[in-house]
């Protein structure tokens, strides 16, 4: 079950149109390293967590990367919302124009769509916490692209907020692998897999 | 941690609580704690942009403050909840949780009485206060996603 709360995690106030900066930001909704990616790997994840307490960080991170999504959709939105045919035709942004008009759709920057083949549910603890590691970076990597090329205070700011809390989950996930590890034999963490072989269970 | 080192698998080491920084800087940073800190070089600018004056009214202006301190507060919750998530049994975590999911309820009340609920369960305190109310009050407010325009 979810509650929706009226508000944004971190305020976006863009005053700016600029589809250019729209067509760049869509691929953290739709992108390969998304957030719509992100919540959907956590939360896909999490009901076969050996470990009560990771999956409990999976649901609180994985609502968190819902919040992000809809702080990036915020962003989007703002960025086109009062756009004319000119500007979208020069910036752009004609091509996504003339599939979804100024709606929200989730794409990666090139324009390819949003799939679930971005992420993974391996359905091993090891390995599902070790993507996630992975993941964290790669989202960080493409706000520090996104950071590079934008230039508007508006904007960064927000890109900023969800850059650092990359860097947090990253370290939630590591301290969630140092925790499943304690449940196995250190001598050797591939003996078993902890989500399907329970009985080696400590 | 780095004295029970494995081969053939990652570690990061695990975090234990130190100074946190207050509301105001944690959201601005995107996190309570100094030590995940760690800015990216081209983004090293110094304080929040200036807020512009633009014609807003005094209510909306209130309005928004308010919500300002709600995001703020909640925030902090956000960032100690995973903290406590790996460190179930960390008390200094716990105080602040305890404090902050407080201050977080107290102001949702406030904003709900003063201008509209943001969750469902802030038309109770509406009604609680009015029992006698025909206000639907769940649409009410701008939609979070409008921002500047609102």
């Amino acid at each position: 079950m979810w509650i929706y709360e009226k508000r944004l995690q971190y305020p976006v106030k863009i005053t700016k149109t600029c589809p250019k900066t729209a067509q760049l930001i869509i691929s953290q909704y739709g992108g390969p390293d998304g957030e719509l990616s992100a919540s959907m790997r956590y939360l896909s994840q999490r009901y076969t967590m050996p470990d009560k307490g990771v999956g409990g960080l999976l649901t609180d991170i994985g609502t968190e990367e819902l919040a992000h999504m809809e702080i990036i959709c915020a962003m989007v939105y703002q960025l086109t919302k009062n756009l004319s045919v000119e500007q979208a035709k020069t910036a752009g942004f004609d091509a996504y124009y003339i599939d979804h008009t100024a709606g929200l759709w989730p794409q990666a920057a090139a324009g390819v769509p949003f799939t679930a083949k971005e992420f993974q549910s391996k359905g091993d603890a090891i390995t599902d916490l070790t993507e996630n590691l992975a993941a964290e970076q790669k989202a960080r990597t493409v706000y520090d692209n996104l950071l590079r090329m934008i230039t508007e205070p508006e904007v960064r700011e927000p890109l900023k907020f969800l850059r650092a809390r990359e860097v947090v989950h990253f370290q939630r996930f590591g301290e969630a692998l140092e925790k499943t590890k304690e449940s196995l034999d250190s001598d050797n963490f591939y003996f078993f897999n902890p989500e399907f072989d329970k009985q080696f269970l400590k | 941690m780095f004295d029970n080192k494995h081969l053939a698998i990652a570690s990061v080491p695990t975090q234990s609580w130190e100074k946190v920084y207050d509301e105001n800087e944690a959201l601005h940073k995107g996190t309570i704690f100094p030590e995940l800190d760690k800015p990216f070089f081209v983004t090293v600018e110094s304080a929040e942009p200036e807020k512009k004056e633009d014609g807003r009214s005094e209510k909306q202006r209130q309005r928004e403050e308010l919500l300002l301190q709600i995001q703020k507060v909640s925030f902090v919750v956000d960032d100690v909840r995973l903290y406590m998530d790996t460190h179930p049994k960390d008390r200094q975590g716990l105080a602040l949780l305890k404090a902050m999911v407080q201050r977080r309820k107290a102001l949702l009340k406030e904003y709900a009485l003063e201008f509209y609920p943001l969750t469902m369960d802030c038309m109770a305190d509406i009604y609680e206060e009015n029992p006698d109310s025909d206000c639907y009050c769940w649409q009410e407010g701008p939609c979070p996603w409008e921002g500047a325009c609102v």
